[in-house]
């Protein structure tokens, strides 16, 4: 990526509240190209409500949501995706009933075209899937779907990849194969925004975090720095 | 013997129609949110079009068809904006209200029909669209069967082919399948939720024209009440498979068919609805959620 320092995404000033909860509390942030960046914070801090905030699910969100310097916010996410911004959800958001292929080619919905180098591209990232292609995604272990739910987004063609709590009910070892495969990515040029709970792995692998609490960015600063905070060590990392 | 394999080869032609209306039904459901319980009602307004044409071109087969398939895509398009205004405020507006759209244009079309063509009486297809004067297909001993019936089993066949080729192996299809399984999650990776239930409405439409050639074919009459005794085999079919289900709905839709025609064929025609409806009321006793599971 020869525009290093560019900001790719940038959220300023965002509220959302899902009738009388107010889930995000004016959120400011930014991710750099090329960069990882984290959000740790407790269930219920806002990483989801942030995540499908910028994807543009909820139109009644407030503040404004820009994607390599044009203003995305009022666009819907079917839109935003054609930007180059793609989603894995939480809790995977594999569909069960489908195959495998039928998952990968959900991803490339609004470019087909280009799939068959697509596929290609991540049967060779992640030979398990192309071992299942014609399995049904609800076989899959937990592991595997995590890996079906990244290879979509690549399908998609994106420049920023939002990964909402990958750990989430994966064994350590898996969770490891997952941060792994987050690194290679980025890379390979893909900007990464990534929300975790699981603070010190998430910390080890990004360049920045921002720490959220209650829907408001409480602190914010490079992994280093971050990692050898009194507070964070005290509240997240069990020092 | 004979009249066995007559009788299943009716059936499967009877029943592949129930699969299209099934499918059609599960569809606006699924993907367009919409409970539209009146689609057959909408159909046989359709054959009542192609009828119509019929008999103003001398019994010209091809206008007839087309009028069939094409007054059904316009019926389509011309309640789409009310249906799309509940779809858009989808959300605030509770989907039970499509329901009131879809019983209310259901009145209409069957008073209209019942009031106002043919006096309200059974209409007729000329024996040029049914095949019923092509003579036997084939005849093996004893076993005869005529070249309508064959045509209807392979029209049947065909558009059922085609349906679900459409549904599983295209853009559209994994859509469609995609925003059934869980509309939420579609559109966080990028469906376009109107766009595509928009689609589903118009495919619905193709299938309607469908439907509505392949029952003229096959039954070679329809009356004002024809539409509603469809409608409440649909509503019933679609629930039984379990609700939403559109591999069960293409079983149990054929196996629904079939009993039909056995019934027609060893009992009594005049039987065969209420049968239907016993078979179908005990198997919704045994398995309440549908035989197949509901897909919602
Ligand atoms: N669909 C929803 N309806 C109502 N409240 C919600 C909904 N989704 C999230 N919330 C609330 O919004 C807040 C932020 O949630 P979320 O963004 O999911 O946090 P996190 O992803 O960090 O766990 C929480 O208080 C949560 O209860
Ligand atoms: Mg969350």
């Amino acid at each position: 990526m020869n525009r290093q320092n560019e900001t790719i995404l940038k959220v300023d000033d965002v509220y959302l509240s899902y009738g009388h909860v107010e889930a995000l509390k004016g959120v400011s942030l930014e991710v750099k190209r090329g960069e990882i960046v984290v959000l740790v914070g407790a269930n219920g801090a806002g990483k989801t409500s942030i995540m499908e905030s910028i994807l543009g699910v909820y139109q009644s969100r407030k503040g404004t949501v820009t994607f390599k310097d044009k203003n995305v916010t009022n666009l819907s996410a079917d839109k935003i995706v054609r930007k180059g911004i793609y989603l894995v959800p939480e809790g995977r958001g594999v569909f069960a009933s489908m195959t495998v292929i039928d998952n990968l080619l959900l991803g490339a919905h609004h470019n087909l075209k280009n799939a068959k180098a697509k596929l290609t591209y991540v049967y060779d990232l992640f030979p398990i899937l192309s071992e299942r292609r014609n399995q049904i995604a609800g076989t899959l272990s937990g592991g595997e779907r995590q890996m079906l739910a990244i290879a979509r987004a690549l399908m998609s063609n994106p420049e920023m990849i939002m990964v909402d709590e990958p750990s989430i009910g994966l064994a350590p070892k898996i969770v490891s194969d997952i941060f792994k495969i987050l690194k290679e990515l980025n890379k390979e040029g893909y900007s990464i925004l990534l929300s975790e709970q699981n603070v010190y792995k998430a910390l080890k692998l990004s360049h920045r975090g921002y720490v959220l609490e209650t829907g408001k960015v409480v602190l914010t600063g490079t992994s280093e720095e971050l990692l050898i905070n009194p507070e964070i060590r005290k509240a997240y990392l069990g020092a | 013997m004979e009249i066995f394999i007559a009788q299943i080869i009716n059936g499967i032609s009877l029943g592949s129609i129930y699969v299209l209306l099934v499918t059609g039904f599960n569809l606006l459901l699924l993907v367009a949110m919409i409970i539209h319980f009146s689609f057959p009602i909408v159909v046989v307004l359709s054959m009542y079009v192609s009828w119509i044409v019929l008999g103003l071109t001398g019994n010209n087969i091809f206008l007839g068809v087309i009028a069939g398939i094409v007054s059904a895509i316009l019926i389509n398009i011309i309640t789409a904006p009310m249906f799309q205004h509940i779809m858009k405020k989808r959300g605030d507006v509770d989907i039970n209200s499509t329901m009131v759209l879809s019983m209310g244009i259901g009145m209409i079309i069957t008073d209209f029909l019942s009031h106002s063509v043919n006096s309200g009486f059974p209409i007729a297809f000329p024996d040029n669209l049914t095949g019923r004067n092509l003579g036997a297909f084939f005849q093996i001993g004893m076993i005869s069967i005529s070249r309508g019936d064959m045509i209807s089993l392979s029209m049947g066949i065909v558009f059922v082919l085609g349906l679900f080729w459409i549904l599983y192996k295209t853009r559209a299809g994994r859509a469609f399948r995609a925003i059934a399984e869980d509309p939420a999650g579609a559109k966080l990776v990028g469906i376009p939720i109107l766009k595509t239930g928009l689609q589903s409405y118009a495919m619905t439409g193709v299938l309607g024209g469908v439907s509505a050639v392949s029952i003229a074919i096959l039954l070679g009459s329809a009356s004002p009440g024809l539409g509603d005794q469809l409608g409440h085999k649909v509503l019933a079919v679609s629930i039984i498979a379990g609700l939403g289900n559109l591999k069960g709905g293409l079983i149990i839709g054929i196996l629904l068919g079939i009993l039909e025609a056995l019934v027609q064929g060893y009992w009594s025609g005049t039987w065969s609805n209420s049968i239907a409806f016993v078979v179908m009321l005990l198997a919704i006793l045994i398995k309440p959620k549908g035989i197949f599971g509901i897909k919602l």
